[in-house]
């Protein structure tokens, strides 16, 4: 039981420290607050400016349905013709809609104006997606206009959204970042937790104490773990009281699955710490891995289009398990039979990095 | 002044002794840009559907055959054993086997031939809203497209879209400057971030109060040193770009470089300052990650265009030296920008290093008043 006086001194160590402890609790649900309401925000008010040379009554109609979808924010309307490139320069309208007469082509008064859309393509995602809504109102504006000739469009489609009907991005991406709050701190301060000892030479009194290696690198790794799981609760709770997630699956999956991802973590930090020589050294090495995890977790992009050969780099993400099965758990309200594959990888990858790690603690006490 | 000299050159000292740290500083971001240049694209090309057709006629036929046509859908077929039903085919969505259900009614044909209007049904997994939105234009363009066929509307208006800077709309070229942006801020303060809250875990801090250097210069010293740092990162990091991915610089390099440098000037003042508000460097560490790892990701325009953030999120983003940084960076090596363009953002930046540099300097010179 000496195990516990030294989980009782890193416990301490934590304790000590105030503004640690403010960064290791509180910070998170600050961040949770905040980053939930940053990446819920879907693409709306684009900038885009207005060239109108056409004379039909269509085009303020159709400038009237673009102004009313919420979706742009019309920065300009101009009758006449203007250095439109320059102005997507300057990055203050994201496109340029130009409505112009068609040529004549003998026929009557046109009852639609020409229009080209002049796209900034610096920034390709909000871009193409306002082309998207653009092409949309177009479509329904000309559909509508044909039914009211008495040319009902034969096919409508009726959809039916399913596990969020109210289509509520804070409902795919709260439990995401709850994923990701588990790993920030548990892993930054586990990558420190040797080489802090190494660095103030505190290491040799823990040497020369009668723990066995397997106590230490447990009393080493298990406080944070305790920490981690803490982050968790307050994050569910954030996410459920907070942003009114609804959970549907079972919780203690979550339990499950977060103490298996921990398990993953917390020796790859213990990892990180044997390997570098100073504290410097393993922030940048925690750091890079934590971007990494983040990015490669399909938490703010699809995963689908990695390419092949990069693919196997989601593969032995840990995190990429834990944000989908912390997912299915809360929306799809799935269970263990459908996601215990990924239970299974999280779980051998999880003792993998423990083997690997375990192995390398020795082979450094030993020394 | 005299004193700035000696104490970058202590630094720079202190800087060489530790290849291992430098190393890591100089590949991490390689990797990163390697990687991101590579994995990151918010496109969505593929939707995999699953199909019920009760019609089972010619035309509903041609209907499916335009979503199979185009690009972004594929048809996930049923395993031996699984039956053709709504249920199936709701257990797979539900598994996350397939995005969508279109179900065509068994009426489809007789309707669409008599010109009676008929409902679809799409059943969408509507777990991640921004998918499903784009699953949902998806489908309404495919529809239009029928329609068009089927009812002679085809060709009565078209919208001719112009692209510019980027006409492929490459996700890459979005992102590797915005990286470059983030990273460098990211860099840039980590590095300074240890240097006094080291000193003081190790004890030399009594050194360096008791030295005759004055606050400032010792402050500035230490910036210093790691401006050669973080501009030869940066240097690497753009020719990789450039040479790797491609990414065109069009604008002036020399202006790029110059603004990089009031921008790495503020991301080492930023560092810091955190430095000697912290008491160890393990506070330091996460102070810095906490302030500029997340709010540069998500806060700056890095990801989500500042334009649709809240009002009071988008005040917040003002207050991020990313935030400037990256129009400057996407202005100048997509759009060929010219400095007269960005002045603002540009002087912005250099405000803030020099309010941050100042508040540096007051705090250390009253801490060493404290220890004195």
């Amino acid at each position: 039981m000496k195990i516990l006086y030294l989980i009782k001194k890193e416990f301490l160590e934590i304790f000590r420290q105030r503004e640690l402890l403010f960064m290791m609790l509180i910070a998170p649900v600050f961040q949770l607050i905040l980053l939930g309401y940053i990446v819920t925000t879907d693409i709306k008010n684009v900038p885009v400016g207005i060239i109108d040379l056409s004379t039909g009554t269509s085009t303020s109609r159709i400038i009237n349905r673009i102004a009313g979808s919420g979706l742009f924010d019309i920065k300009n309307i101009s009758r006449v013709n203007r250095d439109s490139v320059n102005e997507l320069k300057k990055g203050d309208v994201k496109a340029i809609i130009v409505f112009r007469d068609p040529v004549k082509t003998g026929r009557s008064i046109p009852r639609y104006p020409e229009i080209q859309i002049l796209l900034d393509g610096a920034d390709s995602n909000s871009s193409g997606i306002a082309a998207g809504y653009f092409n949309g109102i177009i479509k329904n504006y000309i559909l509508d206009d044909i039914e009211s000739l008495g040319i009902a469009p034969i096919v409508k489609s009726k959809p039916l959204i399913r596990f969020n009907p109210e289509l509520r991005s804070i409902n795919y991406m709260g439990p995401g970042i709850v994923a990701v709050l588990l790993t920030i701190i548990t892993l930054f301060i586990t990558s420190l937790s040797i080489v802090r000892e190494k660095e103030q030479q505190t290491i040799d009194t823990l040497l020369i104490s009668r723990l066995r290696p397997y106590e230490i690198y447990i009393g080493k790794a298990l406080p944070m773990g305790i920490v981690g799981l803490l982050n968790m609760c307050i994050g569910v709770l954030v996410a459920v009281l907070w942003f009114d997630i609804p959970v549907r699956g079972n919780l203690f999956y979550l339990l499950l699955s977060a103490i298996i991802y921990l398990m993953a973590i917390l020796s790859y930090g213990m990892l990180i710490s044997i390997f570098s020589s100073s504290q410097q050294q393993s922030l940048f090495y925690s750091w890079f891995s934590i971007i990494t995890f983040i990015l490669l977790s399909g938490l703010f992009t699809p995963l689908e289009n990695i390419p092949v050969g990069l693919k196997w780099l989601v593969k032995i993400n840990p995190l990429s398990y834990l944000v989908k099965i912390i997912r299915e758990i809360f929306l799809k309200g799935n269970g263990i039979e459908q996601f215990y594959g990924d239970l299974l990888s999280l779980g051998l990858i999880a003792f993998v990095i423990s083997s690997i790690s375990i192995f390398n603690f020795k082979k450094f006490i030993s020394k | 002044m005299k004193g700035i000299k000696p104490v970058t050159r202590k630094e720079l000292y202190h800087i060489f002794r530790d290849p291992k740290s430098l190393i890591i500083i100089f590949l991490m971001p390689v990797i990163m840009i390697f990687l991101y240049g590579y994995a990151i694209s918010f496109d969505l090309n593929n939707i995999n559907i699953g199909i019920l057709d009760y019609s089972g006629s010619e035309i509903s036929g041609k209907f499916i055959g335009k979503f199979l046509h185009n690009d972004y859908f594929t048809r996930v077929g049923l395993k031996s054993g699984e039956h053709q039903s709504l249920g199936t085919y709701e257990k797979k969505l539900k598994a996350g086997e397939i995005d969508e259900i279109i179900i065509i009614p068994s009426d489809f044909s007789k309707k669409v031939r008599s010109g009676i209007p008929v409902e679809v049904g799409f059943v969408i997994d509507g777990s991640d809203s921004n998918t499903a939105n784009i699953i949902y234009q998806y489908n309404e363009m495919v529809i239009f497209d029928f329609l068009e066929e089927y009812q002679n509307i085809r060709d009565i208006f078209k919208v001719n879209t112009k692209i510019y800077f980027n006409p492929e709309l490459k996700s890459a070229y979005f992102f590797i400057p915005g990286l470059i942006a983030v990273l460098l801020l990211m860099i840039s303060a980590l590095l300074t971030s240890l240097s006094i809250s080291r000193e003081k875990e190790s004890g030399s801090i009594d050194l360096i109060f008791i030295s005759p250097v004055k606050s400032y210069e010792i402050i500035i010293g230490k910036t210093i040193a790691y401006v050669f740092v973080a501009f030869a990162v940066e240097s690497i990091i753009l020719l990789f770009s450039k040479f790797w991915f491609g990414i065109p610089i069009k604008g002036n390099l020399l202006v790029l470089f110059g603004f990089s440098l009031i921008y790495i000037f503020t991301g080492l003042s930023l560092g810091i300052m955190i430095s000697i508000t912290t008491p160890d460097q393990k506070t330091s560490m996460l102070g810095t990650l906490l302030v500029t790892m997340l709010p540069s990701i998500m806060l700056s325009g890095f990801i989500f265009p500042l334009t649709s953030l809240a009002e009071p999120l988008r005040l917040i983003s003002n207050i991020i030296p990313a935030t400037y940084f990256l129009k400057i960076i996407r202005g100048v090596v997509l759009k060929g920008a010219s400095v007269s363009d960005f002045l603002f953002n540009g002087l912005i930046l250099l405000l803030m290093s020099v309010i941050l540099i100042f508040l540096a300097v007051r705090k250390f010179s009253r801490m060493r008043r404290i220890a004195g």
